[in-house]
């Protein structure tokens, strides 16, 4: 089986998904590097960056008295900021689902199949753990950590906003608040880019797969991270509910002009726009979509990024604006 | 005839003997599964500083050479681990072997007359509560209400079914598997709406041992323990109850209130068990059957023999778990217990009864 | 005068059926004293089966008093009456996977010894009870693999193992042949006589009721029709009225009197048909 559908639909089902209660993490309190001019690359830390008082996502109070060497991830965002911090070398401990950057591929897994093993996560002797909310990392697993004594943020960003203050938490936990301050400006900018490019330009009504079997389609929910990015991208989303589920009879009222198979990322059947096109129409109530009857049907390959929480977020918004607006992109960075 | 003569011994029961070696048997299988699980899982840590650690927690002795993190891994992991499943185990063992004598049906297990649906019930709803932060669930609270969910729920199937000659046991099962049966369908109105929480639901109705921790089995081990200890000691009455009812009351058994007891404490220890480990399947039917077909059905021997054997079989069962990607030990059981019964079931059929 | 076994008085005995309340016995007074000898008799459904529950106290009668050694028998805890009195009943799935010497080792569950082990008296008590029910041979045979008559023998085995003073046995001879019959007869008045235990033993032979039982007592319809010495209780004329079956009374050569049914003769069959040549 080239994809696992099962094992990847909760980490896709994230963005879709309203949470009852996530705090937005309170910036983190400010280290001594405010008043540095210029960020030190050296090893040692600056000595007024510890000890710190961490507020993660959760609202869950972290203090940390020294700077963590030894870092287990539980999630690939999570992994993903760390190493774009500059702080790769201080990974322990990941998932057997991280993939970028590369390098990652050589660290241990503690979480295998989604499934944390703790004894794994002890054996790593980590002095910081970064975990997932909204149960990506099991409540029950955070608790037995909790009850060892081991010291947990738990990250859920929900928004743009909430992944900045993310990468800029786990800055100021690793001591290289200068790099997270540089890595948010960097994507921010970039975000700007992307709205000016796409500027006042028609927003078409686009229904993003997530997931389809057996009739039941899966999309951006309502209010959801992806539907943020959706309408970042200069589209009007269709969205599905909660957990992002669309009926068939909803799905033909909204009747959305263009379709992304983001399904198509990870099966190849779907790669090419002929046979993408020709499988969508085979489906009972889609050959009346508009999008179906104008050929918009598009293989999108990038749903990896567009649905990670982390850095590589804007990468996706990018490739979203791209498939949905190309005109607006001559060359594509 | 003669009047005789020569004392011929009479044989009632298995032999003092025999019973030793069974019994013995046991505790060593028990020792010896423990033992595996505590010295393997997925971290490298060699036998010599596990069995190290282990001694030097009980009793100070040796210069400390490992890492903080064995340390933790043994004493604070693994040995609640292999603690909770030998409870357990020999819990639903136990349990079960009690029910199949009570309700004179070979297909009782712990759950027939309705924890399993309760406790479930009650677990679900905890884990599906708004709670506003992820990470302090109240610690307990799931485990509350499943163990609270298991006895209410045999409660009210025994009131039930009690009428006024006393609790017939046909009764009883069907009022059991009614109530079972709507509490499952409780169940399954949460599981669909369990949103993100559905993994967490399934992965406790499937049955693991994994969130086991000293504080956390500290109050549902010592209250399998009592349970079972206090049915050890009943094993004439479940004898007798073999007779058929009508019999073991003339035999001096006050039979009602033996089914009050006896249901009672199997369901406490059932309700324990699940409460720590979730709905673990297999263990309280399969084990029974083994075992007599290996000592015979008198409960003197039996109800011992099954209790160290479902231990020990549990503890192995979580150990397979974890080493095969810390699947639910609820899944191991089903894949071992469920060709058991078929070669029992087989066995019985070629045997022709 | 020492104080009767089991008193009955006024007992009537019944159980709710559809709408209504079905009686069993009605108005039953009887009087057991130490070591009688008592054949119960009486037509199918006529209640013996009921009054052997009264007596042993699992069954509870709808009116009247029933009384014990002297004490009402719900003055009595289960255990306390099982240590006296004991029922071996018509017939009884027996578990398999047991032996016999093992079955008849439960008949000591209300003698509460130790946990574990036996005492010498629990031995000798079986070992007494296999004796006295012929089934000395059955010790070691299990139980699924023993004959109608043979298991028998093993239900009146566990109930002697008890030691009771009250032995309560419903139909005990009903699979047995003539030899095991007498010797089980024979063996129950042993009993009696060695030990003073009082038998009520349930019988359909209207022979070995008259020649063995001192006494008879005969149930019609949930009432004592006749209660007494078998010349007096087993007249013809009280058989026909409870069994509805014609008897007539037969001097044996020894003397004794026995009641023998009258079978109607089947009427004169015409000539058989026969097929043509």
């Amino acid at each position: 089986m080239a994809s696992r559908p099962s094992s990847r639909l909760l980490p896709l089902l994230v963005p879709l998904v309203l949470v009852a209660a996530c705090a937005a993490p309170a910036a983190p309190t400010p280290t001594a590097s405010g008043t540095d001019a210029a960020p030190s690359p050296s090893v040692a830390p600056s000595a007024a960056a510890y000890p710190v008082t961490l507020t993660d996502d959760a609202g869950r109070e972290l203090v940390l008295e020294s700077e963590p060497r030894r870092v287990v991830s539980l999630a690939p965002s999570n992994t993903e900021i760390v190493c774009a911090l500059d702080a790769c070398d201080r990974l322990v401990g990941v998932t057997d689902f991280d993939d970028f950057p590369p390098e990652v591929a050589d660290i241990d897994d503690v979480v295998i199949e989604a499934s944390v093993d703790v004894e794994l996560v002890v054996a790593a002797e980590p002095d910081l753990i970064l975990a997932a909310g909204n149960e990506l990392t099991p409540t029950a697993v955070l608790e037995q950590l909790d009850e060892l004594g081991l010291p947990v943020l738990v990250l859920y960003p929900e928004t743009l906003d909430e992944v900045y203050a993310d990468i800029q938490l786990i800055g100021a936990a690793l001591d290289r608040a200068p790099e997270a301050d540089d890595l948010v400006g960097d994507l921010e900018d970039r975000v700007a880019d992307v709205v000016a490019a796409v500027g006042d330009a028609e927003r078409p009504a686009t229904l993003y797969e997530v997931f389809y079997s057996e009739g039941t389609t899966y999309t951006a929910g309502e209010g959801s991270f992806l539907a943020a990015l959706l309408e970042l991208a200069g589209a009007t989303p269709v969205t599905g509910d909660a957990q992002g589920v669309i009926g068939a009879e909803e799905l033909v009222t909204a009747d959305p002009e263009l379709i992304l198979l983001g399904t198509a990322s990870y099966d190849p059947s779907l790669a090419d726009p002929e046979t993408a096109l020709e499988t969508v129409r085979a489906r009972s109530g889609w050959e009346d979509l508009s999008a179906v009857r104008d050929g918009a049907v598009v293989p999108y390959l990038d749903d990896i990024v567009t649905t990670r929480a982390g850095p590589r977020i804007v990468d996706g918004l990018e490739a979203l604006a791209r498939a949905i607006h190309p005109d607006r992109f001559e060359s594509g960075p | 005839m003669s009047a005789t003569t020569a004392v011929r011994p009479i044989a009632f029961g298995p032999s003092l003997g025999r019973s030793a070696l069974v019994l013995g048997a046991g505790v060593a299988f028990v020792a010896v599964a423990a033992a595996a699980a505590v010295l393997s899982g997925t971290s490298d840590i060699g036998i010599g500083d596990a069995v190290a650690i282990v001694l030097h927690r009980l009793t100070g002795i040796g210069p400390v050479t490992w890492p903080a993190s064995a340390e933790t891994i043994v004493w604070e992991l693994r040995l609640p681990r292999v603690a909770a499943g030998m409870a357990v185990g020999a819990g639903l063992a136990c349990a079960g072997t009690v029910f199949q004598a009570l309700l004179r049906n070979p297909m009782a297990d712990p759950y027939i007359i309705g924890p399993a649906a309760g406790a479930s019930l009650g677990a679900v709803t905890a884990l599906l509560l708004p709670v506003a932060t992820v990470g302090w669930l109240g610690l307990g609270l799931v485990q509350l209400f499943a163990f609270a969910g298991g006895l209410l729920t045999v409660l009210v199937v025994f009131s039930i079914a009690r009428g006024q000659a006393g609790t017939p046991v046909v009764t009883l099962l069907l009022s059991g598997y009614a109530v079972s049966s709507l509490l499952s369908a409780g169940v399954a109105l949460l599981i669909f709406n369990s949103g993100e929480r559905l993994a967490a639901v399934i992965g406790w109705l499937l049955g693991s041992l994994g969130g086991a921790s000293w504080p956390r089995i500290g109050f549902a081990v010592p209250l399998i323990v009592i349970s079972f200890s206090l049915l050890l000691v009943r094993w004439r009455g479940l004898n007798a109850l073999l007779l058929g009812e009508s019999q073991a009351a003339h035999l001096g058994v006050d039979v009602e209130r033996e089914k009050r007891i006896l249901t009672g404490l199997a369901a406490l220890a059932t309700s324990a068990g699940v409460a720590i480990s979730g709905t673990i399947g297999f263990v309280g039917l399969v084990v029974p059957h083994l075992v007599r077909l290996a000592v015979g059905p008198d409960h003197r021997l039996l109800l011992p023999a099954s209790l160290l054997y479902g231990a020990g079989l549990l503890v192995l069962a979580d150990l397979g778990a974890r080493l095969a990607g810390g699947i639910p030990v609820g899944i191991v059981t089903a894949l071992i217990g469920a060709p058991f019964l078929l070669w029992l079931l087989r066995r019985s059929v070629r045997a022709g009864r | 005068m020492s104080e009767p076994v089991v008193r009955l008085e006024g007992v009537a005995a019944g159980y709710r059926s559809g709408g209504g309340e079905r009686r069993v016995l009605e108005r039953v007074d009887l009087e057991l004293g130490r070591g009688e000898m008592v054949a119960l008799l009486g037509a199918n459904g006529s209640g013996k089966t009921t009054l052997l529950g009264i007596m042993a106290g699992t069954i509870r009668p709808t009116a009247g008093t029933v009384d014990l050694f002297g004490r009402p028998i719900g003055t009595w805890s289960r255990a306390e009456i099982a240590r006296s009195v004991a029922v071996s009943p018509q017939s009884l799935e027996l578990p398999a996977g047991f032996r016999v010497s093992e079955i008849v080792a439960m008949g000591r569950t209300p003698h509460r010894g130790r946990w574990f082990g036996w005492q010498a008296d629990d031995q000798r008590a079986v070992a007494d009870a296999l004796r006295d029910a012929d089934a000395e041979s059955l010790a070691d045979r299990p139980v699924t693999e023993l004959s109608g008559g043979e298991r028998q023998r093993v239900l009146v085995a566990l109930a002697l193992a008890q030691e009771p003073q009250l032995l309560l046995m419903d139909e005990p001879t009903t699979h047995l042949d003539v030899a095991h019959a007498a010797a089980l007869l024979a063996s129950v008045s042993r009993l009696q006589h060695v030990r003073g235990v009082t038998v009520v033993v349930v019988v359909h032979d209207l022979v070995l009721a008259g020649t063995w039982a001192p006494r008879v007592v005969v149930l019609d319809a949930g009432r004592v029709a006749a209660d007494g010495p078998p010349d007096t209780a087993l007249r013809p004329d009280v058989v026909y009225r409870a069994y509805g079956v014609a008897v007539e009374s037969v001097v044996t050569g020894a003397g004794r009197r026995i009641l023998v049914p009258r079978i109607p003769a089947a009427a004169a069959p015409g000539p058989a048909p026969r097929s043509p040549d």
